[in-house]
This record gives C-alpha cells, sequence and structure tokens, in this order.
C-alpha cells in the first residue's frame, strides 16, 4: 500500500500545486514578478532510492516556449552498484547505464521557485559483467547488455532569483508497464529506482 | 472553440495527461484471487521447527483423485504466490489441455529467511533442514493420504523464488529423491560464501544419474553484483555434468528481482507442463 500513499501524495501535490497556481499569477505575476526562465541548463548529481548504491551525473536542460509549457530533455550517467563491486567471490567487472529522456510538461511559479512537472520519454542503455571467482568452483562470467525503454514523471524545483540556482529534481520510472501488486518491492524496481537529483543551474534566457 | 479556450486548453494538457497516467498507475494495483470454490485450506503443525504452516491447496475443475493421479506443485512463499500459480495453472492446463494438477501453496511458518536458508549464518537463517523435513514427512504424506496425489517424485515439483529459489536449488542438492521437477527462481545462490554450488558439488555423484526437470529464471536487470554468475555457473553445472536432465534458463530483459517473478513462473510453469 505504500506505492499508493506516495502517489496519492504525489496526485495531491500536483492538483493542489495546479489550483494554487491557477489562482495566483495575478498577484504574484505582477507584485513580485517571479523569475520566468525561458532556458536553462541544470547539470546535477543524485542517487537511486535503492540504498544509495548507485551515483547518478545528470543534466537537463529546459525550455519554455510558454510560461506554462516546458519541454525538457534529460540526460543520465549512472555508475551502479558502485559500494559493493566484490560481494562472496562474486566480482562486479563493470555496471553503468546511460540513459536520455525527452519530456513536456507545466510550469508552476511562487516567489522565488519554479515547479516543473514533466511527462519523459526515452531510452536507457545498462551494460554490466559479473564474475565468479573462487578457487573452489570453475571461473564463469556474465555479461548483460540492454537498451529499454524509459518514461516516467519528474519533479524539478528551482530555487533562485538570479542567473545561477539551485536545483532538485525527483524521477519517478513508470517502465516496466504495467505494474503488478501494490507492494513497492513488486513495481519492477520502479521504487528502488526513484533518482533524487541536487545540481547547479544556469539561465541562459 | 474560442482562441482563448483552445488555449487554455493547451495549457492543461500536460497536468491532465499526468493525472491520466497516475490514475492507470493506481488502477493497475490490484491482487490476483484465486477461485475460492477451487481452494482447499489447512493447517500444519511442523515437528520438526514446531511451526505452523497454513497450507492452500488449489484444485483442477472436476478434481477426482478416484480416477486420476493428480502430479502436485509446491509453491514456496505460499502467501504470495499460491494465488498467481494456480491461475496460471489453470490457464496454461486448460490450453495444454492436460489437468491433473494441484498447487499447494506453503505459507510462513517461521520467518522466511530462516526456513529457506540452509546454513546458519545468523539468527535469521539455517532452518531449511527442518523445513525440508516438514515437507517430507508431513505435507507430502498429508497431501498423498487426503487427496490422493500421485506419489512419484517425477510427479512432484517444487517452485520457490529468491530465498524460495535457494531452498529448491539446495533440495535438489542434498534430497534430489524427493522432488523430479525444480522451478528455481532469482535463486539466492549467493548465499553464504555460494554454499549451493558446493552442495551441488558434494552430491553431484547421487544425483547425476537421475532423470529430472529443471527451469531457471532470473531478470536480467539484477545487477546488484551477486545473483548473475552464481545463477549461470548452477546452470552450467547442471548442463556440463547431468546425463538425465530437461534444464533451460530464462532472463527476463529489463525486469529485475521481484519484477521477473511473475513472467518467469509463467515461462517455467509452460516448461513444466511442455516437458514432464
Amino acid at each position: 500500500m505504500s506505492s499508493l500513499k506516495y502517489l496519492l501524495l504525489l496526485s495531491a501535490l500536483l492538483v493542489s500545486a495546479r489550483g494554487f497556481a491557477q489562482k495566483i499569477p495575478a498577484t504574484i505575476t505582477d507584485k513580485h514578478t517571479p523569475v520566468v526562465r525561458l532556458l536553462t541548463i541544470e547539470p546535477g548529481i543524485g542517487i537511486h532510492t535503492n540504498f544509495g548504491v548507485d551515483l547518478l551525473l545528470t543534466n537537463l536542460i529546459q525550455w519554455n516556449p510558454y510560461k506554462r509549457l516546458s519541454v525538457a530533455s534529460h540526460s543520465s550517467f549512472n555508475v551502479n552498484n558502485i559500494t559493493q563491486r566484490n560481494f562472496n567471490h562474486i566480482k562486479t567487472n563493470y555496471n553503468y547505464s546511460i540513459n536520455q529522456k525527452f519530456g513536456v510538461g507545466t510550469s508552476l511559479y511562487s516567489k522565488r521557485s519554479t515547479h516543473t512537472f514533466l511527462l519523459m520519454v526515452g531510452a536507457r542503455y545498462t551494460s554490466y559483467k559479473e564474475t565468479l571467482d573462487s578457487d573452489d568452483f570453475e571461473k564463469t562470467g556474465v555479461a548483460i547488455d540492454a537498451l529499454s525503454p524509459d518514461y516516467g514523471l519528474m519533479y524539478s524545483l528551482k530555487r533562485g532569483w538570479k542567473k545561477c540556482f539551485f536545483t532538485f529534481r525527483t524521477y519517478l520510472p513508470l517502465y516496466p508497464w504495467p505494474v503488478k501488486g501494490s507492494n513497492p518491492l513488486y513495481l519492477d524496481g520502479n521504487m528502488n529506482n526513484i533518482s533524487l537529483e541536487l545540481g547547479i543551474g544556469v539561465k541562459i534566457r | 472553440m474560442s482562441a482563448k479556450n483552445k488555449s487554455m486548453m493547451f495549457k492543461n494538457t500536460p497536468a491532465i495527461a499526468i493525472a491520466i497516467m497516475l490514475l492507470s498507475f493506481l488502477g493497475s494495483c490490484k491482487k490476483e484471487v484465486f477461485s475460492p470454490e477451487l481452494t482447499r485450506e489447512f493447517s500444519i503443525q511442523s515437528t520438526a521447527n514446531g511451526a505452523n504452516y497454513d497450507i492452500k491447496v488449489g484444485l483442477p475443475a472436476n478434481f477426482d483423485p478416484g480416477m486420476e493421479k493428480y502430479a502436485t506443485i509446491y509453491v514456496l512463499d505460499g502467501e504470495d504466490n499460491f494465488d498467481f500459480v494456480s491461475n496460471q495453472c489453470k490457464e496454461i492446463s486448460d490450453k495444454n489441455a492436460v489437468e491433473k494438477v494441484l498447487v499447494v501453496g506453503i505459507g510462513y511458518g517461521k520467518d522466511r529467511s530462516i526456513d529457506y536458508t540452509p546454513t546458519k549464518i545468523s539468527s535469521e537463517t539455517g532452518g531449511a533442514p527442518e523445513f525440508l523435513n516438514f515437507i517430507k514427512t508431513q505435507l507430502i504424506p498429508e497431501m498423498e493420504a487426503q487427496f490422493g496425489v500421485d506419489t512419484a517424485r517425477s510427479s512432484r515439483v517444487i517452485l520457490g523464488h529468491s530465498y524460495g529459489g535457494l531452498f529448491g536449488a539446495n533440495v535438489f542438492c542434498v534430497d534430489n529423491e524427493l522432488f523430479g521437477n525444480y522451478i528455481l527462481l532469482s535463486p539466492s545462490l549467493w548465499f553464504d560464501d555460494l554454499i549451493s554450488l558446493q552442495l551441488e558439488k558434494d552430491y553431484r555423484e547421487h544425483n547425476k544419474d537421475r532423470s529430472q526437470l529443471v527451469f531457471m529464471g532470473i531478470g536480467a536487470a539484477e545487477n546488484l553484483g551477486r545473483m548473475q554468475a552464481p545463477f549461470e555457473a548452477f546452470y552450467q553445472t547442471l548442463r556440463d555434468n547431468y546425463s538425465d536432465i530437461r534444464l533451460t534458463q530464462n532472463r527476463e530483459e529489463d525486469l529485475d528481482h521481484m519484477g521477473s517473478k511473475n513472467p518467469n513462473i509463467i515461462k517455467g510453469l509452460n516448461y513444466y507442463f511442455q516437458n514432464r
């Protein structure tokens, strides 16, 4: 049921933020002039929610052709399972993935922050190799390379007034679809692969 | 439609799409249930470890032990897997026009990490010998007495996932006379410095000429540095050293430890029904 709680929370946040945003533009926009960034580049680093064993080097490029319409490109190079490369005579020779997604969504503005919700679609390439290396058994290696779709929901927060700003992003993957069962562990790893990213953004326009 | 309305609709499209996706996501979270009319339930207290095990038995339609001898599929983590396996068995056996299979879901007595692991490396592990003893001396005889199931080794299947797969692999090694068919899903063969590979080696001479069917399944996205290499080593050992074995392996693309379970159950059952 935990996954339902997370999703209901996210839905509530989305709905309330949307409602809030529809009411405030006249006041906030006019009186406080929130920063509307047309084009930003936001490099960052992050982890997955699988106990922090993956390191993510990421970049988001966001373009707002209209104030409330956002399009984005998110790139990520992940070094997976970084903390455990030798376990019970099982060696991880390499383990990484490259993700590239494009998305469309909406941006909401408050006095110092911008909240962007995006639907992202793209692809993920994963490559890793494990070798069983023990004196007692025959040496056995397995290399796996996989190209798969990658789609889900992204929330991006930008905070700051000036050309440079702090940014936080989280991404909930929805692939593989459909998910089965309500136990987070059954979501085909989705709940383990929620990404949390922090970075510094630069406003280009 | 006015230009203003069109513009509003365009602006709201992303939020509407996200909301629809979330609602679809919520709608997809439902638990599968097997027909209550075809399910029998009882409990057995283990004389080996004192724990009480809830057993669920999924019967085929038109179950008639007087006319037929039924094979049995013993399902570990029965509380999680019984309904799915029973429904799949019904579907696959209907499709292939073969019935005669009972699904036996074994609930949790002690913690699964105790019951399914062969050696004691902490207070939470090492109860597999007692659990196996319970299956061998109490559960299987009870099934034979109460449901008249086939007593032949070749008519018994054990299906387990993760620690359950480890338990199945250990049964294959240490008590190979008990089951003739093994569906081993994402088995935790890394456990205790690869103890299962050592057990296989130790018991190989006793088991290598016996007829058996083994399906091994795993998720290709199980990349936590412990699952793939021992899985492959166990598979290659069986392939190279066992003379009368029907053996296959399957890697579910893009799926991880839990996500690959149900697809591999389906493939494992199909392999069993087609090759038994």
